[in-house]
């Protein structure tokens, strides 16, 4: 395609069937090139950004050996089954200790029996006398005061009562 | 299924998608490009763009709806990331002066692979002076080779306000080039 000048003017400028070449039409009207090969340098380097923009948002994970998945699988299935035998003898001792521990008790028990048979006799009766001092002397003496509390705040009760009564009991008389 | 359908079934098997961009890179790369290069000017900012698009084409791949074929698609993500690539770079807007045509067509002058003459120049002057979307819509459809939907789906402008559009900055185009 030749380029244009002045003397073209019998011409219409825009051509209506025009270059399907795009680099030569752009070159003839508009004076823009490109440097050679553009557009083979420009598709690697597309390539290349796009690669390395993978690999930025989609990091490799530095995989470790005992992490690998052959590996891993063996490795959970093992600590479960060695969690699970840990709880399974725990279970097995605690009986054991649970029996030996009922068996004791019962030893002490029986021990305790011995031993209040063998107790001094000196002890037993200031055991007795503190006994009867807190429960029977003290509980006595309380009970008695509330008897009389009782009786007293029954009798005021009554007087007022009967004052009451007979107090109505005249008004109306004399009324009536 | 036609050849783009067949594209993007391979796009979205795991197995066969990085076979799959490769084809996709080798039928879309060129004409992507040529799309940025005419938004963001230099070759440098349209290198940058593009990879941008592609690499936004390949993490999305499985979210596309199909709503537009996968050509229109990328098309979109292309201008999408070329108009976010503006936005960031240029901080004064896009208000078409005398002054912000100049500076365009400074920039693009100053570019390595600007080889124009002053023809060529003159045209970058006046579809710079274009509004946004006469600029747009002579773009897709002169260059791009995109078609009115297409280029509707894509800017969200009826078809008929687009031929107006383009028509007329034709028109422009014819008129003053050889003023």
């Amino acid at each position: 395609m030749k380029k244009f000048d002045k003397n073209n003017k019998e011409k219409t400028f825009l051509e209506q069937q025009y270059s399907k070449d795009l680099v030569e039409r752009h070159s003839n009207y508009l004076g823009t090139e490109i440097p050679e090969g553009y557009f083979t340098t420009s598709k690697l380097a597309i390539l290349e950004r796009i690669k390395n923009e993978e690999i930025t948002e989609n990091p490799k994970k530095q995989v470790v050996f005992w992490l690998k998945p052959s590996f891993k699988y063996a490795v959970a299935a093992s600590l479960v089954f060695l969690v699970g035998m840990t709880i399974w003898l725990q279970h097995l001792n605690k009986t054991e200790e649970q029996f030996t521990t009922d068996f004791e008790l019962l030893s002490f028990s029986d021990d305790v029996l011995l031993n209040s048979i063998l107790v001094d006799e000196a002890q037993f009766d200031a055991y007795t006398n503190i006994i009867l001092m807190n429960e029977i002397v003290i509980k006595a003496e309380l009970s008695e005061q509330k008897m009389d509390d009782l009786f007293l705040n029954s009798l005021f009760v009554e007087d007022s009562l009967i004052d009451d009564y007979t107090g109505k009991k005249f008004v109306e008389s004399i009324i009536l | 299924m036609s050849k783009e359908e067949q594209l993007l079934a391979k796009l979205r098997n795991p197995a066969l998608k990085d076979t799959a961009f490769n084809e996709l890179l080798d039928t879309y790369q060129e004409r992507l490009y040529w799309h940025i290069r005419k938004m963001v000017i230099t070759h440098e900012n349209a290198d940058d763009v593009l990879q941008n698009t592609f690499i936004r084409v390949y993490k999305h791949i499985q979210n596309f709806q199909e709503k537009s074929s996968l050509h229109t698609w990328m098309f979109r993500i292309a201008y999408n990331e070329s108009i976010r690539y503006l936005e960031k770079n240029n901080k004064k807007g896009y208000e078409i002066s005398e002054e912000f045509v100049e500076e365009k067509v400074k920039i693009l002058s100053e570019d390595t692979y600007f080889n124009g003459d002053e023809i060529q120049l003159k045209l970058h002057k006046i579809i710079e002076g274009f509004t946004e979307k006469q600029k747009r819509v002579f773009q897709m459809k002169y260059f791009d080779e995109l078609s009115f939907k297409e280029i509707s789906e894509l800017l969200k402008v009826s078809e008929n306000t687009l031929k107006s559009a383009y028509y007329t900055a034709v028109k422009i185009i014819e008129e003053k080039i050889f003023e």
